[in-house]
C-alpha cells in the first residue's frame, strides 16, 4: 500500500506540486495528466530522486519520505527504457539483484513472461524498442520492489508493438501484487492497463472512475487554458 | 534607406580566400614551414646523437604521461562532483579553479607550485624541497594541464543520460556507486581525450616546469627547455631538430585523437 499525503514542489518559483495526494493498494494505478504538469516529478519523488518540498510518502506504512532512493524499494520505469549500454542484457536484469533481493524463481518467471531468454547475452544497442522497454521493465522488478513506477514505458514504442506489450506489461506486474502507478498519454493504453484511473490537474491528483472521464477533464482543463 | 544599409551589409564573396586565408598562412603555417626549412642533416645528427636531447626526450614523455594520468584521475573526482554536487560550495570553487591556471602567467604558476612544495614546506625532503625534480616537473606539467581533463570528463558526465543514474539509485547504487559502476564504464571515450588533451597540454608546457622543475640537463630538462637551451648556446640547427620532434610528437597526439573519433563516430 503507497499513500502520499500532501506533496509540495516548486522548480524556483514554478509551483508544480500543491499539496498532491494519492493512495495505491494492489492495484495498477493509472495517472493522466497534460504535458509538463507535474507527473514525473511526483514519480521521481515517490522513487526518491528528488526531494518534495513538503508532504510525505508513506510504504507498507513506513515513511520513506527521508530516505534516498537506494534505502527504499521502489522500482522504477522511466520514459526512455536508461539501459545501461556496458553491461549484457541479463547483467542488466540482475543489477539490483546484487544485495540478495529477488529471487531466481521469479527472475525465470520474467525472463520467460517477457519472452527474454534468447537474448540475454545481447548487449542493449543491439535491441528493438520493444524488447528494451520489456528488459526495462524485467530490469525494474527482479529485486521485487515493494511498490513500481513506469513514466510513459512506452510511449517511444509502435502502435502495433503497443498492443501485444501491453498485456504482457499488465500481467508481469500483477505478478508482483505490489501498488503500481503507470503515467500515460494515451486513453486506449490507460484503459488496458489500469484498474482505476487518476487525473493530475493544478499540481493536485485526483480520483476518476474511467480514464475516458479523466480525459474529458483534460480537454476541458486545455480549452480552459488556451 | 534601404539601400544603404544593404550596402553596409555587403560582403565580398571571397573574403575568405584574399583575407582569412593568406593571413593564416602568414601567421600560422610560415612559421612552422620555417622550422622544417631550417632543418640541416648535420643539426640532426649531431642532435640524435646528443645525450641529453634524448634524456628530454624521455623526461618528457614520462613526466608528461605521469601528469596527465594524475590529472585524469583527479578529473574523474570532479566529474562525480560535477554529477551530483553541481550546487555546493566546493564543486563551485573547483569549476572556477579549473579556468585560472589557462589565465595566470605559467611563470606564476610556477612560482606558487616552488613555494608550496618548495624549501620552506618539504625541505626535509632535501635541500629544495621537491623542487628542482623530475617529480616537479611532474607537478608543474599537472597545475596547467589538468584542468583539460576536469573540462573534458564534466563535459562527458553532462553527456551520460540521467535517467541511467536515477535508475541505478533505485536498484540499490549509492551515487558513488552509480558513478563507478554506470557513468564511468560508458565515458571512455571522454577520459581517453581528456588524457590526450592533458598529455599534449604537458608536453608543451615550459614556463612552469623551469620555474618549479628547473632546466638540468640530464636530470630536470624536457623538450621545450632542451630546446631554449641549445638556443641560448647557439646551437640553433640542434634546437631546430629538437622543435621538429615536438611537432612530431603533436602531430602524433592529434592523429590519435582523430582516429580514434573517426572509429566511435
Ligand atoms: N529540474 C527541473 N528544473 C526546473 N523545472 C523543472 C525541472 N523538472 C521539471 N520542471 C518543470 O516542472 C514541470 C513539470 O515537469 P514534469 O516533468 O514533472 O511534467 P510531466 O507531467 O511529467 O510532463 P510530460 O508529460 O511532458 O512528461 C514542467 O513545467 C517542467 O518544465
Ligand atoms: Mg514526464
Amino acid at each position: 500500500m503507497l499513500k502520499v499525503n500532501g506533496i509540495y514542489k516548486a522548480y524556483g518559483t514554478q509551483e508544480v506540486l500543491k499539496s498532491a495526494c494519492l493512495e495505491i493498494g494492489s492495484e495498477i494505478k493509472v495517472l493522466i495528466g497534460i504535458n509538463g504538469c507535474g507527473k514525473s516529478t511526483l514519480l521521481k519523488i515517490i522513487a526518491g530522486i528528488i526531494k518534495s518540498d513538503k508532504g510525505n510518502v508513506l510504504l507498507r506504512e513506513k515513511n520513506i519520505t527521508h530516505l534516498a532512493p537506494e534505502e527504499r524499494r521502489v522500482g522504477y520505469v522511466p520514459q526512455h527504457p536508461a539501459l545501461f549500454g556496458h553491461k549484457s542484457v541479463i547483467d542488466n536484469i540482475r543489477y539490483g539483484m546484487r544485495n540478495g533481493l529477488g529471487s531466481e524463481e521469479l527472475l525465470e518467471d520474467l525472463l520467460s513472461m517477457l519472452g527474454l531468454n534468447d537474448i540475454l547475452n545481447k548487449k542493449p544497442g543491439e535491441l528493438s524498442g520493444g524488447y528494451k522497454s520489456r528488459v526495462s521493465l524485467a530490469r525494474a522488478l527482479a529485486p521485487e520492489p515493494e511498490m513500481i513506477l513506469l513514466d510513459e514505458p512506452l510511449s517511444d514504442i509502435d502502435a502495433a508493438v503497443k498492443e501485444t506489450l501491453l498485456p504482457e506489461f499488465r500481467r508481469v506486474t500483477k505478478l508482483m501484487n505490489v501498488p503500481v502507478l503507470y503515467v500515460t498519454h494515451d486513453p486506449a493504453e490507460a484503459e488496458q492497463i489500469g484498474d482505476t484511473f487518476s487525473v493530475m490537474q493544478g499540481g493536485r491528483v485526483n480520483d476518476i472512475d474511467s480514464a475516458n472521464h479523466a480525459f474529458e477533464i483534460i480537454k476541458k482543463d486545455k480549452l480552459i487554458s488556451v | 534607406m534601404n539601400k544603404s544599409s544593404a550596402q553596409t551589409k555587403y560582403i565580398p564573396k571571397d573574403i575568405v580566400s584574399w583575407f582569412f586565408l593568406p593571413l593564416f598562412l602568414l601567421l600560422v603555417v610560415f612559421p612552422l614551414l620555417a622550422l622544417v626549412w631550417n632543418l640541416k642533416p648535420d643539426g640532426i645528427v649531431r642532435t640524435l646523437k646528443d645525450w641529453f636531447f634524448w634524456r628530454s626526450f624521455k623526461n618528457t614523455i614520462i613526466a608528461a604521461f605521469a601528469a596527465s594520468a594524475l590529472g585524469s584521475v583527479l578529473a574523474v573526482g570532479f566529474g562525480y562532483y560535477h554529477l551530483f554536487h553541481k550546487n555546493t560550495f566546493t564543486y563551485k570553487l573547483a569549476n572556477l579553479m579549473n579556468d585560472l591556471p589557462a589565465a595566470i602567467p605559467h611563470t606564476v604558476a610556477g612560482l606558487a607550485l616552488l613555494l608550496a612544495f618548495g624549501r620552506k614546506t618539504c625541505g626535509f625532503i632535501s635541500n629544495t624541497g621537491l623542487a628542482f625534480t623530475l617529480f616537479a616537473v611532474v607537478l608543474a606539467m599537472f597545475f596547467v594541464s589538468y584542468p583539460l581533463c576536469a573540462r573534458t570528463i564534466a563535459s562527458g558526465v553532462d553527456g551520460t543520460d540521467r535517467e541511467m543514474v536515477d535508475v541505478a539509485r533505485t536498484l540499490g547504487d549509492s551515487p558513488v556507486q552509480a558513478y563507478f559502476r554506470i557513468v564511468l564504464p560508458l565515458m571512455g571515450e571522454s577520459i581517453f581525450a581528456g588524457f590526450v588533451l592533458a598529455f599534449s597540454r604537458a608536453l608543451s608546457e615550459f614556463a612552469a616546469v623551469v620555474m618549479f622543475g628547473g632546466n638540468l640537463p640530464g636530470s630536470t630538462q624536457v623538450l621545450a627547455s632542451y630546446v631554449f637551451t641549445k638556443v641560448e648556446e647557439g646551437e640553433l640547427e640542434m634546437a631546430v631538430t629538437a622543435s621538429v620532434v615536438c611537432i612530431l610528437l603533436s602531430l602524433i597526439i592529434v592523429a590519435l585523437l582523430s582516429i580514434r573519433r573517426r572509429k566511435h563516430a
